[in-house]
């Protein structure tokens, strides 16, 4: 869950997908879900020529399970704020597995 | 059933009620979350309903690319596409004009596409659709086929390669099963 | 296990010892032959990352024959997530083995 929660904070915000098989998609960050599947709009692909097959493609669904990286604008990125969340995340854990 | 599966529908384990397209993508309140499996559906299931009927592009575990249009799906992803087109890529170097790549589609007609197989998909922009993608041209089929195999072979054995020379310095190949195979 | 691993310094289980690294650099080995260095800023039971100034390096094999034909690339990323099923083992600071 809390991928999912801090993903959405990123809604909106320009994201580079970098999948398992080396493509990278630049795109606007649309929705993502529990699966951390994401949808991108208006993309653009990082090295086109290799990667012909996205020329007409305006908006991509992503398959979470293929994501290798998400690149991210560091600016859209409250770090306290995410360390504090992932601490709690770990307690809550932690509290789960008893 | 299949075809008529809409987000609001009470099959989705009678979620927090319809949740309209519209605002996908707004981050839901967290209090319409009663128990998250539901609510995962939800987003998954909607991203497929805005591309109903829309031109798709699908990558597929096996490197396939299939184009066509949506008609149907269901909550695993799982596609109904009509007038299927595989289309096959040779990238610059390897045909006639070194400098060109080539491409060329081959009708498929009706598919069912399980889920778990597509890595990616994404809509077409008709606009754009048919203009040849950059630094392609379109290629006789056979001729395209037979590039493109004799490419994948190649690919196969400098893989093999080099998964065993990396092996020797505590690595393995990411994709075991998939792609390779 | 009592209430060993609430918020104390202790390593009860595995991602104990990952809970003690926010805010550090570490050193991420990945499948794909890939390695990461950066701040570890959150992680969740899958080991989903979420790392600062990455540094990332590449391990690649030079098309022709030979025995010492592997070389290193390397990028670089101001926010870096990283999907759990690629990591293969997080260690703290330096090279891990």
């Amino acid at each position: 869950m809390l991928f999912f929660s801090f993903f959405k904070t990123l809604i909106d915000h320009e994201v580079t997908v970098e999948l398992k098989n080396d493509i990278q998609i630049r795109g606007i960050l649309k929705s993502v879900d529990q699966y951390l599947n994401i949808k991108l709009e208006d993309i653009s692909v990082v090295e086109e020529l290799k990667y012909p097959h996205l020329s007409a493609v305006k908006n991509v669904f992503i398959r979470g399970s293929v994501v290798r990286y998400v690149h991210l604008p560091a600016g859209a990125v409250d770090i306290p704020l995410l360390e504090d969340a992932t601490r709690r995340e770990a307690a809550n854990q932690a509290g789960k597995a008893k | 059933m299949m075809e008529n599966l809409s987000i609001s529908d009470p099959p989705l384990h009678g979620g927090p009620g319809g949740v309209p397209s519209g605002v996908l993508g707004r981050p839901p309140p967290q209090a319409q979350q009663p128990q998250q499996l539901p609510a995962q559906m939800f987003t998954t299931a909607a991203q497929l309903l805005d591309l109903t009927d829309k031109k798709l592009m699908l990558a597929l575990r096996d490197g396939r690319k299939l184009t066509g249009i949506l008609r149907s799906w269901d909550q695993f992803a799982n596609l109904v596409l009509q007038s299927t087109k595989e289309r096959i890529f040779v990238p610059p170097g390897y045909g006639p004009d070194p400098s060109r790549g080539l491409y060329a589609d081959i009708d498929k007609g009706i598919f069912l596409v399980r889920g778990e197989n597509v890595l990616l998909l994404g809509e077409i922009d008709l606009d754009k659709d048919d203009d040849p993608p950059p630094g392609y041209d379109l290629g006789e089929v056979e001729l395209v086929q037979s590039l493109a195999k004799a490419r994948k072979q190649e690919e196969k054995l400098k893989e093999k390669s080099k998964v065993r020379k990396l092996a020797t310095i505590g690595f393995e190949g990411e994709n075991q099963g998939e792609v390779l195979l | 296990m009592a209430d060993t691993a609430e918020e104390g310094n202790t390593v009860a289980e595995p991602l104990d010892l990952v809970r003690l690294l926010l805010d550090e650099i570490v050193c991420v080995k990945l499948r794909g032959d890939r390695e990461l260095k950066g701040r570890l800023h959150a992680y969740d039971s899958h080991c989903n990352l979420v790392l600062g100034d990455v540094e990332e390096t590449i391990y690649v094999v030079e098309d022709e024959e030979g025995d010492d034909d592997i070389k290193t690339v390397s990028r670089k990323s101001e926010m870096l997530f990283v999907r759990g099923d690629s990591v293969v083992l997080i260690a703290p600071h330096s090279r891990p083995y």
